[in-house]
């Protein structure tokens, strides 16, 4: 049109049409730069509302029908509401959020809500040119904020709040999400194999750095031993069977899983985080199976001394939940059996009870005795050995003075046990000596937890104890099925009862073996105290 | 209806490009009064020195300003508005639209994308002076208001000695009568087709179901039903469980023979 004199300008004029009577409904998708969303690349997309917010009038109450309905229920139900003045908004489909799918089932979703008060002041319209050069403006019904949902795991407000209170310690945040999906797999036991894979994966970090550096005290691990077992004790021997199951099975699966919660604590390499790593180590020892896996699987991983082997599988047991005093007992013996004969019967003895956590604080000597020079070879994910190299790392030279010196008195205790053990089978008047080692705090938990073990080891006291002091043991098929269908045991319990000493394997094989089995049996998984047990029932 | 919830992209795979514009209220609601094909103005795109200029002019026969209760004011709207141009940076926006047709299928399609955001302002001028203060004086109006009567009113209660209201309700009850007792069979009949409904009943409504006098009712209640105290469903009836034959939902009458 009119052009200014002097400077370039010029302008075009275009007839701005505001088209009545459209059906159409115009709406803003907005999505955040951020998430980089190229509306071109979509080959297919499908849009719907998201009704999840819509509460259909009584579907929240109480079943209708004749069965456990009142007459005029509904009434008064709705009578009530008005007195207290409860308003309930209605439910407008157009505010519903929008729920947008792209790519179909593989591809990203997004959810869209409603921006409010966009309508209030100002009015948006769509300025698009027409084919005759014309604008047409059509008015703006609603803004929607489009954000991308996420499909992967997420944390609850719960789950996250623990994680950040072990913040410093934690290493490896992969293994959060994998102990989260463990803990759920445990409620409904499946097989995870693959969770044993990614798990194992995570424990080969972790282990391969777990046997190095751990600053470790003898008496810490006394003291927060017992207190694990205490914590522990209350768990039934279900869950042992799972845990060992696990434990074996994932030998580079499972045990890197079970390292999973147990190597963030270990991993940690830095000076300052070692105490705290120890002791968070400790005290989540009996709560964590993983821990109680990873013992086990290093004690059989390590090709180290057997009586550290023994040691640590000693330990496990006695990590986990105290079941009764007879488990606790036998646990005891087993840690103190870091010598062969008294060591072998421990383990036969607490075949059915092997998840007492009294000897929590034995087995930590023993098992940070035993896992101090383990060094996980990296297939093996060293996760499993997370908790047991942590100990043993911790003291390189003395795993097998410090066992011997408590074995001694606990040895006396554990025979002691073991005899009131073959007797009784299922009475947990164990000798009070080893018992009152272990669990003087859990006396009661393991009181409580006594009848109901006992009961389950009474049924075969006799082979299930074929511990025979110098004997070999054979790591079989009917011995593992024997110990789960008594008790339910972690890896880490069934792993102390083949010790390597007494099945004439290497630990690496034991584990191997141990696995095939349990993949054979294909034991139940019960979740106890955080770890996972294995049992059968025939 | 597979095809609910299928997005048209169409116009995003054309990468069409659309103008998102804010628009005062008043302008929009004389938009909303265009006639004919909906022409509402002329816009004028120039190119002053480099810089884009936009500007909106509104058409002649759309500058009447109506005020509260559509009575012509003497205000008029201004007719000149230039443009704000303003970039889409930080938010991807697309246009998407929703039509729902008579045959009640709904269509999601995308129209396209914004490549363009703009304001559309009023050029300062005696005019929008006068529609702002018009604007203002409508809403500084209170919403609710007290006004003062000059006499009571008397025309809603009157006392009177019985209100006709209450009168009808005596006659209704007269009519009805006092409840009068039935066989105790049919009585048994009613209430198991009663607890054939619902589990619990109040006995006000089993004697408004039933009419019959309470302490008739109460009798043959108690021979077959019981009377919860405590729990849920406090002070209620129910069948006693022998005669009960729930089966999520499916009911069974039993019927005994007194």
């Amino acid at each position: 049109m009119a052009s200014l004199g002097g400077s370039s300008s010029s302008s075009t004029e275009y007839i701005v049409r505001v088209p009545k009577n459209t059906s159409k409904k115009y709406s803003i998708m907005a999505f955040n730069s951020g998430d980089k969303v190229n509306c071109s690349s979509w080959t297919q997309a499908r849009m719907e509302r998201d009704m999840s917010n819509r509460r259909m009038y009584g579907v929240e109450e109480t079943e209708e029908g004749a069965a456990g309905s009142e007459f005029g229920k509904k009434q008064r139900e709705e009578a009530r509401r008005k007195k207290f003045g409860i308003v309930t908004r209605e439910f407008k489909v157009e505010d519903q959020p929008w729920i947008l799918k792209v790519n179909g089932k593989a591809g990203k979703r997004f959810k869209g809500t409603k921006k409010g008060g966009i309508t209030e002041n100002a009015s948006y319209y769509i300025f698009t040119q027409c084919p005759d050069g014309a604008f047409e403006a059509f008015p703006v019904n609603g803004w929607y904020n489009f954000v991308p949902q996420a499909k992967h795991r997420t944390l609850t407000a719960e789950e996250a709040e623990e994680e950040w209170g072990r913040r410093n310690k934690v290493v490896n945040h992969f293994s959060i999400m994998l102990q989260r999906r463990l803990r759920e797999q445990e409620r409904g036991p499946d097989d995870d194999d693959e969770e044993g894979e990614k798990g194992g994966k995570k424990k080969k970090k972790k282990g391969g750095r777990g046997g190095d550096l751990r600053i470790h005290d003898l008496e810490d691990d006394l003291e927060l031993s017992s207190d694990e077992s205490d914590s522990s004790g209350g768990e039934d021997g279900d869950s042992k069977p799972k845990k060992k199951e696990g434990d074996v099975k994932g030998k580079g699966k499972k045990k890197k899983k079970k390292r999973g919660s147990d190597s963030e604590a270990n991993e940690d390499s830095d000076d300052g985080d070692f105490e705290g790593l120890e002791v968070d180590y400790m005290s989540d020892e009996s709560s964590s199976e993983e821990e109680v896996g990873e013992e086990k699987a290093k004690s059989n991983k390590e090709a180290v001394p057997k009586g550290i082997d023994e040691a640590s599988e000693s330990e496990e047991e006695s990590e986990e939940e105290k079941q009764n005093e007879e488990e606790g007992k036998e646990e005891e013996e087993e840690e103190e059996g870091k010598k062969t004969p008294v060591q072998t019967k421990k383990k036969r003895d607490s075949s059915g009870e092997s998840d007492t956590s009294e000897d929590s604080d034995i087995d930590g000597e023993a098992a940070s005795a035993l896992f101090m020079v383990k060094r996980t070879p990296p297939k093996r994910g060293g996760g499993r050995g997370s908790g047991g190299s942590s100990r043993t790392g911790s003291r390189p030279g003395t795993p097998s003075i410090d066992s011997t010196s408590t074995s001694n008195t606990l040895r006396a205790a554990a025979s002691k046990l073991e005899q009131g053990k073959r007797q009784v089978v299922g009475g947990s008047s164990e000798s009070p000596a080893a018992k009152r080692l272990k669990m003087e705090s859990s006396s009661t938990a393991v009181t409580t937890q006594s009848p109901a073990p006992s009961g389950k080891s009474t049924p075969q006291p006799p082979s299930g104890k074929s511990t025979p002091s110098s004997s070999d043991v054979q790591l079989t098929e009917e011995a593992v099925r024997r110990y789960l269908i008594r008790k339910p045991m972690t890896t880490k319990d069934l792993l102390k009862k083949f010790q390597t000493k007494r099945t004439g394997l290497s630990s690496e094989q034991t584990v191997n073996v141990l696995a095939q089995i349990l993949k054979r049996l294909n034991p139940e998984r019960k979740n106890v105290n955080d770890k996972m047990h294995f049992y059968l029932t025939e | 209806m597979s095809e609910k919830g299928e997005v048209d992209l169409t116009g995003a795979k054309q990468n069409t490009g659309v103008w998102l514009v804010k628009v005062p209220k008043y302008l929009s609601q004389q938009w909303a009064k265009a006639s004919g094909r909906g022409e509402v103005g002329k816009l004028r795109i120039g190119k002053n020195q480099g810089k884009a200029e936009v500007e909106f002019t509104l058409n002649e026969d759309l500058t009447m300003i109506d005020s509260l209760g559509n009575k012509p004011s003497g205000v008029q709207a201004p007719r000149d508005h230039p443009f704000t141009m303003q970039t889409v940076g930080g938010q991807t926006l697309a246009v998407f639209t929703e039509t729902q047709s008579e045959s009640s299928k709904e269509r999601i399609s995308l129209e396209g994308l914004v490549v363009q955001r703009a304001e559309c302002r009023p050029a300062v001028s005696e005019n929008y002076m006068k529609l702002k203060r018009l604007q203002i004086e409508e809403l500084s109006k209170p919403v609710r208001l007290s006004q003062q009567l000059e006499k009571a009113v008397t025309t809603n209660y009157k006392p009177v000695a019985n209100h006709s209201y209450n009168l009808e309700y005596d006659r209704k009850k007269k009519e009805e009568g006092k409840r009068a007792r039935v066989d105790k069979q049919q009585v048994l009949d009613m209430l198991f087709s009663a607890f054939e409904k619902h589990q619990y009943y109040n006995i006000k409504d089993l004697v408004d179901i039933t009419k019959q006098p309470v302490s008739y009712l109460k009798e043959i209640l108690r021979d077959i039903g019981i009377y919860n105290v405590k729990g849920t469903h406090k002070n209620t009836w129910e069948l006693k469980p022998e005669y009960r034959h729930y089966q999520g939902g499916e009911e069974e009458e039993k019927e005994t023979d007194d």
